[in-house]
């Protein structure tokens, strides 16, 4: 039960400021939790909703977020293979207690749901439901989310980053997990991490972290691709979050590519023995071509289109 | 099957003291499980010898259209000449058995002007089952479905025929067709994926393959010869080797074609010179790059005819008023200025790397030495 109630808390919160009398695009679309006005709560209640109160006013504390995805950035990013990706996954690895607000554009829902949720943040999603196809895609992905078997394990960084709250160390963070270097928020330098980064030191000067995806790169020679604890194969789109135990792990998967993946190879530190991957849109599938090589675990996930989650096991 | 895993540190490797002087030659891991054949494919069992056949009659200019009957000749003799052998039958025999399956090579990339000629493949396609291979033992491939759907050869082929591709498109989201196991990997520009896996095709279904290249001008290699269809033709995620005016394709395509299988079981090169592209390649959108040298060649080597192809573009170029593909200058690079590049044939987009094809014969891939290459002309 415990477990069931920290699962829908990390389901991300579709707001919905209309009357009950708007229900049927959340209807034809699955969506049965929504947050709402606070003197809209009866009534939705009443219609049968599972209903969390907003208020205008919380609403506005919330710190909001872009639209997650792609963005064409000429002369910064390969627009092909390597694109701009507006991700927040650096942002909720920094506040991990924050509450977020999403303002979304159609058509973006369902990949900020997925977002939030692999990062377990409170988040609510204002959407645009304009189009009845988004919403029954919202709804498929916030079904699928809510059917993800719950396990909640602490996460995994190659890196510690001591936080000045500047914003040049939150880019280098957005740049650190665009290349899938795992991070974690540290207090103080002498973290345990392979590399740990105190911005402002001789080691790691503003300079040069004036240049984020530079910075990434020392970071990434630094500690070496070998000792990465995730590495990912066959594309440059898709953002994960790792998190793992002594005996098992999981391994969340967000493609902003916008198109479907097929056979993404994916390598993790550590000897697993047996796993599979739950892939929105598709259920549950094998993990292909699996090899341990070494000290790591290299499988291939046959396709995602939006979200993926693997979940390893041990080995005997 | 022998387990085959090492690095290969490129730039500790002992070269040859004519070789251009590069600096940055990456560290290059290949990672195989395939040992190499007893005489490995390239450069095969004629190592520095090349067939040229040509013939006027091989296309007509003014509709650049190939005439079926002359390019089937030259195919022969060609053939006849490479191998020593009798007959025709007996040259495509040296070759292929009836249980052999065969990966025919083609490049689509400049389509619709410079292609894989539809009567080479078809000729080499009627060869192949005239000794015994059958047509669903046949695979046209190529890595993009898209570029083979533009190309369309199926009507030219019998039925049976595979055409295949790895991915859909060049959209970096189709690795299903690529074998996980097998790969080349590198950071060369601080990529996240640094892998370029070999297609599944090749590594798991064919036992043959002839390769079949066009006589191209590229912006990244100087020449897309034999070494480099068959290299960047098979294997995944290789556009990153060339990015923003430099070039990693000095060492990246010998070492991909070196790769086993690929090596072992690449075992003919027909190197499609009826048309050619001496500037703006490897696409061929427009026929004012187009020229035509109206020659087949024929060999196992793919150094020897990368060789040759380098002059035979040079001289093109030079015909032209064009800069030489061996120019460095930072005068003529405009950086991911395609347009400047296809407007003006003086321009680069990125510094050339026609010393592949010398890297190349330092990993045993043939003869590069032009008084070691012994060619033999034939005329139709």
């Amino acid at each position: 039960m415990t477990a069931l109630v920290v699962l829908a808390l990390s389901l991300p919160c579709v707001y919905w400021p209309f009357s009950a009398e708007t229900r049927s695009p959340l209807d034809a679309a699955g969506i049965t939790q929504i947050c709402v006005p606070p003197d809209r709560v009866d009534s939705w209640r009443a219609a049968g909703f599972t209903v969390t109160p907003l208020t205008d006013a919380e609403l506005a504390a919330r710190e909001r977020l872009p639209a997650p995805g792609t963005t064409p950035r000429p002369g910064i990013a390969s627009p092909t293979r390597a694109p701009w990706i507006d991700a927040s996954g650096w942002r909720f690895a920094r506040h991990p207690a924050a509450k977020y607000v999403y303002d979304l554009p159609a058509g973006k829902a369902p990949l900020a749901a997925a977002e939030a949720f692999a990062y377990g943040v409170d988040a609510v999603l204002k959407i645009d439901l304009a189009d009845p196809a988004d919403a029954v895609r919202l709804g498929q992905m916030l079904t699928f989310l809510a059917s993800l078997p719950p396990l909640d394990l602490p996460a995994v960084a190659d890196v510690g980053i001591v936080d000045d709250g500047s914003v040049a160390t939150g880019e280098v963070m957005n740049l650190l997990a665009r290349r899938n270097l795992l991070f974690q928020v540290v207090q103080s330098a002498s973290s345990g991490f392979p590399v740990t980064i105190r911005i402002g030191t001789p080691e790691y000067t503003r300079e040069e972290a004036a240049d984020p995806s530079a910075f990434a790169q020392k970071i990434r020679r630094q500690l070496t691709d070998e000792r990465r604890a995730l590495r990912v194969y066959g594309s440059e789109v898709v953002i994960c979050r790792l998190t793992a135990d002594a005996g098992r792990a999981r391994l969340h998967l967000v493609n902003y590519g916008g198109r479907e993946i097929e056979g993404l190879r994916i390598r993790v530190r550590g000897t697993y023995g047996g796993g599979e991957v739950h892939v929105a849109g598709a259920g549950r599938l094998a993990l292909e071509d699996r090899v341990v090589s070494g000290d790591a675990t290299e499988f291939t996930i046959p396709r995602i289109a939006t979200y993926a989650v693997v979940d390893l096991g041990s080995a005997r | 099957m022998h387990r085959r895993s090492f690095v290969r540190l490129l730039a500790a490797a002992p070269l040859a003291g004519t070789l251009q002087k590069f600096s940055g030659i990456p560290a290059l891991r290949v990672e195989s499980n395939y040992a190499p054949a007893k005489v490995p494919g390239m450069p095969g069992p004629y190592p520095g010898r090349v067939v040229s056949v040509k013939s006027d009659k091989a296309v007509d200019i003014p509709t650049g259209r190939a005439d079926d009957a002359i390019v089937r000749e030259m195919m022969a003799q060609g053939m006849r000449t490479l191998t020593g052998a009798a007959s025709t039958a007996d040259a495509w025999r040296r070759f292929f058995q009836p249980a052999d399956v065969v990966g025919i090579k083609v490049n689509c990339g400049g389509y619709p002007h410079c292609i894989s000629a539809y009567e080479i493949v078809a000729e080499v396609v009627r060869q192949l089952t005239g000794v015994g291979v059958p047509a669903t033992q046949i695979y046209v491939y190529e890595r993009f479905q898209n570029q083979m759907d533009e190309c369309n050869y199926a009507p030219h082929l019998p039925e049976g025929v595979q055409i295949v591709a790895a991915e859909r498109a060049n959209r970096n989201v189709d690795n299903s067709g690529y074998d996980p196991a097998t790969y080349l990997e590198a950071d060369l520009f601080g990529e996240e994926d640094t892998r370029s896996n070999i297609m599944r095709l090749v590594s798991q279904r064919l036992t043959k393959i002839i390769n079949i290249p066009n006589m191209k001008d590229h912006g990244a290699t100087g020449v897309t010869g034999c070494l480099k269809n068959v290299a960047y033709g098979s294997f995944s995620n290789v556009a990153r080797t060339h990015s923003r005016g430099k070039s990693y394709t000095y060492s990246v395509v010998g070492t991909l074609a070196a790769m086993e299988p690929l090596r072992s079981r690449t075992v003919l090169q027909i190197m499609d010179g009826l048309r050619g592209v001496w500037h703006g390649g490897p696409f061929a959108r427009t026929t004012r790059y187009v020229f035509y040298p109206r020659q087949i060649m024929f060999a196992t080597d793919p150094v020897a005819v990368d060789r040759l192809l380098l002059d035979i573009i040079d001289n093109e170029r030079r015909a032209h008023g064009a800069i030489s593909i061996w120019d460095r200058s930072p005068a003529s690079l405009k950086i991911d200025d395609g347009r400047a590049r296809d407007a003006d044939p003086n321009v680069n987009i990125i510094i050339r790397e026609p010393g592949h094809v010398e890297y190349a014969s330092t990993l045993g891939l043939g003869v590069h030495d032009l008084k070691k290459i012994k060619v033999e002309q034939l005329t139709v």
